[in-house]
């Protein structure tokens, strides 16, 4: 089978290698420009265009009708730095994040360990962890918050307890993190499962013949395989736990929870565009959201690239 | 592999050319079938926030008025309840997209930029239709005027109220002569009705559904209760806070003592605790086809006057003609018809449990006969309302910032003398804040009627 940019240049065979290189650059280009073009064209109006425009916006004081804005330089960041509401709702972002990404990072693991391992029944046990992830947010949640629900939820009834999970500030946000890893481990779970089955098996083969034991096996030959996997899934939950929003809202019925105890950084800039209608504001922290999340996203790269240069 | 592919080519252009006539086809069968469904003439596109009860009130409203003016075909939406729902009616206002009428809490329409996002109601439209000042509350009607202008035409009042089972009480011998509840008129006699309840209840229940942990039940439970005290937020000009921090440490110390005292179990649901023998619960008027429904024995009266003066938290759902820039015409005749007939036949709502702002309607013997409507129908008289500012009104900033506060001291983790300095300080910062809509803060508002 013959691709069609090689159809095309069979004739010309007796060009100089550059002069091939060159057609070849256009042809892939212009085949390639084609293919990337729609995603190109979202890409631009749907993500460069409304950030540049957030951008703009964040300088000024928009309200939500549009009309009316004027230039207000640096005010909202001047704002934004001394709102303690916004403070809060970060720390609530961030400490869910510490919650959920120690947690599901070893459950995935160790779900992997067990839907690799056990022979009977593997589709059932890979399926029973996957699918919860295909759920709609505003499913998992309002499932969650009837089986938290004090009184007559499921959890409280299996387990004999009374705690006021949806209502107390001390559990609000307890009742989120459990939900959250039920709702998304199935994700890093497949992303494990695929790693472990790459794996060679020759390479437990011969730590066998060496005397080794399951343990060391676990140890020296599957955690340091699992390295590079263990980086993408933290990179990746974490990212996605900062973002933290609808099924946190949709469990605490579109209020902030308890005491504003769940109310996250999304949310509270929902709260300023959207209740207090100030949408300037609002983008104003968006903004400064973009540039904690691109700072984590790049520590990350520098770490994991440092961590490459290292082993070198 | 030529022949094949170009079929298979023809095959995916065939099926996508037929997808996208397809999805024309019905989108104008869509709008074939909205003309088809009436020969009216006139299309009304009316956006509500009633589900439950109150949207199957409301769609039997709609129903009866539209076998009665054939000519007016309505097209009813319910949205979200909420912020979403502000959120939608102003950016379609904004857009000029928005639909001929509305529904709105009262107390946002201050906020919701008047003149802007909001057309103002033709009032000689509405007498042609049957609907005068006269026939209103006074102090309602006043509420939906800014600037002189009438934003919003009141539809009802809902009211928090004192749930109570009777079957409960009699035990406790806390039923006067005509099976209603004994009028309280301090915390002490509260309290005490309270120990009594709680002596003869059903155990493993609470004695008071309080919504402690909630805030927009804390919230209007403490408007009612300072309002009762004759504590004040600002002064007429909106340039001064006269918020009262001894008066609200009161109130806040008041609600605390229920929790305190173990009176209620915080978090617990109010509503099925009440149904399931619960002596009280204080709820909004919205729950009377529930308990009416559990074939409960129960009264219902306006939240107790411990502070001794008559006044329970009111919000009001209102007609409102979101902005149109060419606003006018049949339609907009058509939109004024409308909301009057649902204001003027408001006894089906009225079996939801709202106070019909209709004065007509709630003098009639039909009304009079509901219970337990008839036991709360007086606190159309003494409203407890957040201020007339931009920032209050249902689920508004006000509430946002405040209610929480306010939670924090009834559920104990803050104390109530330093909450009421910290809602004083909140309020300081709010009426000194810009209403994003114009720029004005309250002073500048010139929202007082």
């Amino acid at each position: 089978m013959t691709t069609s940019a090689q159809t095309v240049i069979a004739p010309a065979r007796a060009r100089t290698a550059t002069a091939t290189a060159t057609v070849r650059r256009k042809q892939g280009f212009q085949h390639g420009g084609w293919f990337v073009a729609p995603f190109l064209g979202l890409f631009a109006v749907f993500v460069i265009w409304p950030l540049l425009r957030g951008l703009y916006l964040s300088f000024t004081d928009a309200n939500i009708s549009g009309a009316g804005a004027s230039f207000i330089g640096l005010d909202n960041y001047r704002e934004a730095l001394h709102d303690s509401a916004m403070w809060d709702a970060l720390g609530h972002s961030a400490y869910f994040t510490l919650l959920v990404v120690p947690c599901i990072t070893v459950l995935a693991f160790l779900l992997a360990m067990l839907a690799h391992h056990i022979e009977r029944g593997k589709w059932l046990w890979r399926l029973c962890f996957f699918a919860p992830f295909l759920l709609p947010s505003t499913v998992a949640g309002n499932m969650w918050q009837w089986l938290f629900t004090q009184g007559i939820g499921l959890f409280n009834e299996t387990f004999g307890l009374q705690t006021p999970w949806l209502t107390d500030k001390s559990y609000a946000m307890l009742a989120i993190v459990i939900t959250t890893l039920w709702w998304t481990v199935g994700f890093s779970f497949l992303l494990y499962l695929a790693a472990l089955q790459g794996i060679p098996d020759h390479l437990y083969e011969a730590a066998k013949l060496d005397g080794a034991n399951a343990w060391h096996r676990m140890v020296h030959i599957t955690l340091p395989m699992l390295r590079n996997i263990t980086g993408l899934v933290i990179a990746l939950q974490v990212l996605a736990s900062l973002q933290l929003f609808d099924q946190a809202v949709v469990m605490m019925d579109f209020s902030p929870g308890p005491e504003l105890s769940t109310r996250s950084f999304v949310q509270y800039t929902l709260e300023q565009g959207f209740t207090s209608y100030r949408v300037g504001y609002a983008s104003a922290m968006s903004i400064i959201f973009f540039v904690i999340i691109a700072v984590v996203a790049l520590a990350r790269m520098w770490l994991l690239r440092n961590r490459e240069e290292g082993g070198r | 592999m030529g022949q094949p592919g170009l079929n298979r080519r023809q095959l995916l252009a065939g099926i996508g050319g037929l997808t996208v006539a397809g999805s024309f086809g019905f989108a104008a069968l869509g709008t074939g079938a909205d003309a088809l469904a009436s020969s009216a003439s006139t299309r009304v596109r009316y956006w509500n926030l009633f589900s439950g009860g109150d949207g199957a009130n409301m769609i039997a409203m709609l129903d009866s008025f539209r076998k009665e003016h054939p000519d007016i075909a309505v097209k009813d939406s319910t949205l979200q309840w909420g912020n979403p729902f502000y959120t939608k009616l102003a950016m379609a206002a904004a857009g000029d997209r928005a639909p001929e009428l509305g529904v709105m809490h009262m107390g946002r329409v201050t906020g919701f930029s008047p003149g802007r996002l909001l057309d103002p109601w033709d009032v000689n439209l509405l007498a042609k239709y049957g609907v005068r000042e006269a026939d209103f509350n006074p102090a309602l009607w006043k509420r939906g005027v800014i600037d002189g202008k009438l934003y919003a035409l009141p539809l009802d009042i809902h009211v928090q109220l004192c749930f109570y089972r009777k079957d409960v009480l009699k035990k406790a011998d806390l039923l006067g002569d005509d099976g209603r509840i004994v009028p309280v008129t301090s915390t002490t006699e509260w309290f005490d009705v309270l120990k009594k309840a709680k002596a003869v209840q059903k155990k493993g229940l609470q004695t008071i559904g309080l919504w402690t942990n909630d805030q927009n039940f804390q919230w209007w439970f403490f408007v009612a209760f300072y309002t009762q005290l004759g504590g004040q937020w600002f002064n007429d000009s909106n340039t001064e806070v006269l918020f009262d921090a001894d008066k609200a440490t009161q109130v806040l110390e008041f609600l605390r003592q229920h929790v305190t005292d173990g009176y209620v179990i915080p978090g617990a649901p109010t509503g099925e605790q009440f149904i399931n023998g619960a002596p009280f619960t204080w709820e909004g008027n919205w729950s009377v086809p529930v308990f009416s429904g559990a074939k409960l024995d129960y009264g219902a009266t306006p939240l107790p006057a411990v502070f001794g003066k008559q006044a329970t938290h009111a919000e009001s759902h209102a007609f409102v003609l979101p902005h149109q820039a060419g606003r006018g015409g049949a339609t907009n005749d058509g939109a004024h018809q409308l909301a009057a007939y649902v204001v003027q036949h408001a006894q089906q709502w009225a079996a939801g449990g709202h106070i019909p702002a209709y004065t007509p309607t709630l003098s009639t013997a039909a009304y009079k006969k509901l219970t337990p409507q008839n036991e709360y129908a007086s606190a159309m008289d003494h409203q407890a309302t957040e201020p007339k500012v931009w920032f209050a009104g249902s689920t508004g900033v006000l509430a946002q910032d405040l209610g929480p506060v306010v939670v924090s001291s009834t559920m104990g983790s803050a104390k109530p003398a330093a909450v009421a300095q910290t809602m004083k300080k909140h309020l300081t910062k709010l009426l000194a804040s810009k209403n994003p809509m114009d720029g004005k803060t309250a002073a500048q508002g010139g929202a007082v009627a």
